[in-house]
């Protein structure tokens, strides 16, 4: 229970809390109020109650389908956002910059909804186990705490980098993120049959298997998978394109429009 | 990063969490490695001891709290078992350690041959049990690193806010530094790292204030210097009206000029008078009302001169001051009212008390100005194209920042809003009250 209980608990904390890093590091860097996170936390906390508290019921729908599916539908919707954040991040529309404070906050509400119900779920479930509570409590502090620390060294990492590099890191960065979300809703998609089985690309297991830490740092970071199928990659490239095609076509227009008003003058 | 003890505290407690737990991690995994070799010991010692007591008499039980189980077979005969009420053999008889699915669980088996008497003994053990067992005690050992962290994060922030207290200090001096203390800072306590720092900022203070006092006495000398050659230049003014006629274009153009001159002089005057050096030992109670009354009389012919009507209005208010001081105050602001108010406009004064603070308003009915001025006006030689034809009025730029200097020797706060007049502008300026 233990080894389980750091191996859940570590995935899903590491997910987010990178997820937020390299928001809260963009948000500093366009100098928006960071207000947003405390909104998206609260919002993150009360999604991820509900969540947990209905998943049951939610599993029963659709054919028994309905927990991968709106868990397929959560990550798609963090793709969606993080194409606005890369889009929206580059534009120099003041509108734009207006709202991504509300598309971050979204996007680290509906992230922590997501990993917060999978946690509440399996704690909650333990307690029932008296014999197993203190090594699953005792591994999920320690999954927990390198999760958390890593979110930390990444975040005072990407901030000691030359400042013309941060911004880009951190937009490759959610441009992976979002290759990351679009892979796994694909295998969620696969495992209720609303997507079609595809062969496996490769098995890297034996080199770097997904159940260490490395492998763990590395599926949150950049998605690893060690037996990835042919559609998750093709959704993975589709989802980092998205992202960073998104990114490229803001700062275009940002260019293209700083041009003009020299031009003007 | 806003605040390096914040980044310190938190990279730190990061790192030692981080390093701390992946290594107990990693004393998970050896030492359940370690665990199932000593629970593998502990099968093949418990079938060899089975196999020496048993010499055809069946051994009732090891342990009764034993997670073990075990059979012993001689060819298709079970002679004993413990732990499993089936008859058939947990595992294939092939001697050596392995793994088996039986009776609804898995089980690590060890087979062994007993020469001697021919039997077979089969011990096992529920995998999910020696999970358990081998899992309680290693999250033992394990939860104290768990429940240091807390602890280790009340050390290293107490020892970082420790570690920084002489940069707080540096920073907290420099902080409460009045404008024109230029004095060394000093620390009790100089650390190595903060010598340059406090060595730097020391110097740098003696050079500006070596720099401002030449620039302060240059201005002061000059402008005293420039009263002599003035006054005499009046003279001759004086003395050449009588010789041609007044209307004479030339000349009064010229004594125009004379009178700018002496005003700027007067003004720079003022300006280093105002200063805090010249200032701070003069302060005494002042009623604010009545020194804007005397002000008003003494500018009565500049106001007569251009029809203006200037009113006074509030109650008698008690203020920490320096008279001269805020008489130059008074008869710049009027003096501006004055000169921005066209012929026959309105200024008005008022002196009210507001719980503890005491406010001197200066309103004209000029043309006003524009809010994204208001900062401009108090610098130095800074003069606003406020004329319907873009033209600046005739003056020094000298006469607000000599009001900002005199209100922050004060610590009074200067406000500008609308005047109550039709156009113009409200100069308010905010002391704190003292008790009648």
């Amino acid at each position: 229970m233990f080894l389980n209980s750091v191996v859940l608990i570590l995935q899903e904390i590491l997910e987010a809390a990178l997820l937020i890093s390299i928001l809260l590091v963009l948000s500093r860097q366009l100098q928006l109020s960071a207000r947003w996170f405390a909104t998206g936390m609260i919002l993150g906390g009360i999604g991820a109650f509900i969540l947990s508290v209905n998943l049951a019921t939610i599993s029963e729908w659709l054919d028994y389908a309905g927990q991968e599916i709106l868990i397929a539908g959560i990550m798609i919707a963090v793709l969606g956002l993080l194409t606005l954040i890369g889009l929206y991040s580059t534009s120099a529309l003041w509108a734009s910059r207006h709202s991504l404070p509300y598309l971050m906050s979204i996007c680290v509400a509906l992230a922590l909804s997501r990993e917060g119900a999978e946690i509440v779920i399996y704690l909650g479930g333990i307690l029932n186990h008296q014999e197993s509570v203190q090594p699953t409590f005792t591994g999920a502090g320690i999954g927990a705490g390198i999760g958390l620390s890593a979110g930390v060294l990444l975040y005072f990492g990407l901030l000691s980098l030359p400042a013309r590099w941060i911004f880009c890191t951190c937009i490759l960065l959610l441009a992976l993120i979002g290759g990351t979300m679009a892979s796994q809703a694909t295998l969620l998609l696969t495992q209720v049959d609303w997507v079609a089985y595809s062969p496996v690309l490769w098995d890297s297991s034996i080199w770097l298997p997904e159940d260490s830490i490395p492998g763990h740092l590395l599926y949150a970071l950049v998605g690893y998978e060690a037996t990835p199928s042919l559609f998750q990659a093709i959704a993975y490239g589709i989802g980092f394109l998205l992202v960073s095609i998104s990114a490229t076509l803001g700062y275009l227009n940002h260019f293209r429009s700083r041009r003009k008003n020299t031009g003007e003058k | 990063m806003r605040s390096i003890r914040l980044f310190l505290i938190a990279a730190t407690l990061a790192v030692l969490t981080l390093f701390n737990f992946v290594a107990a991690l990693q004393g998970y995994s050896s030492s359940l490695k370690e665990a199932n070799k000593l629970f593998d010991q502990h099968l093949r010692q418990t079938a060899e001891l089975i196999a020496r007591l048993y010499a055809g008499h069946p051994i009732k039980s090891l342990d009764d709290e034993s997670t073990l189980a075990y059979q012993v077979w001689r060819g298709q005969e079970l002679l004993a078992s413990f732990g499993i009420e089936h008859t058939q053999p947990i595992t294939d008889f092939y001697p050596g350690f392995g793994h088996a699915n039986f009776d609804g669980y898995r089980w690590r088996t060890l087979v062994y041959y007993d020469q001697d008497h021919r039997n077979w003994i089969i011990t096992a053990e529920r995998t999910d049990l020696r999970y358990q067992l081998a899992e309680s005690v290693i999250s033992h050992a394990i939860l104290p690193i768990l429940l240091s962290i807390p602890l280790a994060g009340l050390l290293i922030w107490l020892i970082i806010s420790h570690g920084l207290k002489p940069l707080r200090m540096l920073s907290q001096q420099l902080k409460n530094k009045q404008a024109d203390d230029l004095s060394p800072v000093v620390l009790p306590e100089l650390k190595s790292e903060l010598q340059q720092v406090s060595q730097s900022i020391n110097a740098l203070m003696s050079r500006l204030e070596v720099a401002l006092n030449r620039e302060k006495h240059f201005t002061a000398d000059a402008a005293h210097e420039l009263r002599t050659p003035i006054s005499a230049l009046k003279i001759q003014l004086h003395n050449l009206e009588e010789d041609i006629s007044p209307d004479n274009e030339a000349f009064q153009q010229l004594r125009a000029g004379v009178d700018r001159i002496q005003h700027l002089v007067e003004q720079l005057l003022s300006l280093y008078r105002s200063t805090p050096e010249q200032l701070a030992h003069n302060f005494c109670r002042i009623n604010l009302h009545q020194l804007a009354q005397e002000v008003i009389a003494e500018l009565h012919d500049k106001f007569e001169g251009k029809q203006q009507i200037a009113e006074l209005a509030g109650q008698p208010c008690m203020i920490e001051g320096d008279p001269f001081a805020l008489t130059t105050l008074l008869q710049n602001l009027l003096s501006n009212a004055s000169k921005y108010t066209p012929a026959g406009g309105h200024i008005l004064v008022t002196v009210n008390a507001e719980e503890n603070t005491v406010y001197l308003k200066v309103e004209d009915s000029g043309p006003g100005i524009a809010p994204e001025d208001y900062d401009k006006i108090f610098k130095r030689f800074q003069r606003l194209n406020n004329k319907p034809d873009g033209s600046t009025t005739p003056g020094c730029g000298l006469g607000l920042t000599i009001v900002r200097n005199i209100a922050d020797l004060h610590r009074a706060r200067i406000e500008i809003e609308r005047s109550c007049f039709e156009s113009g502008t409200a100069f308010i300026v905010i002391f704190t009250r003292t008790e009648d």
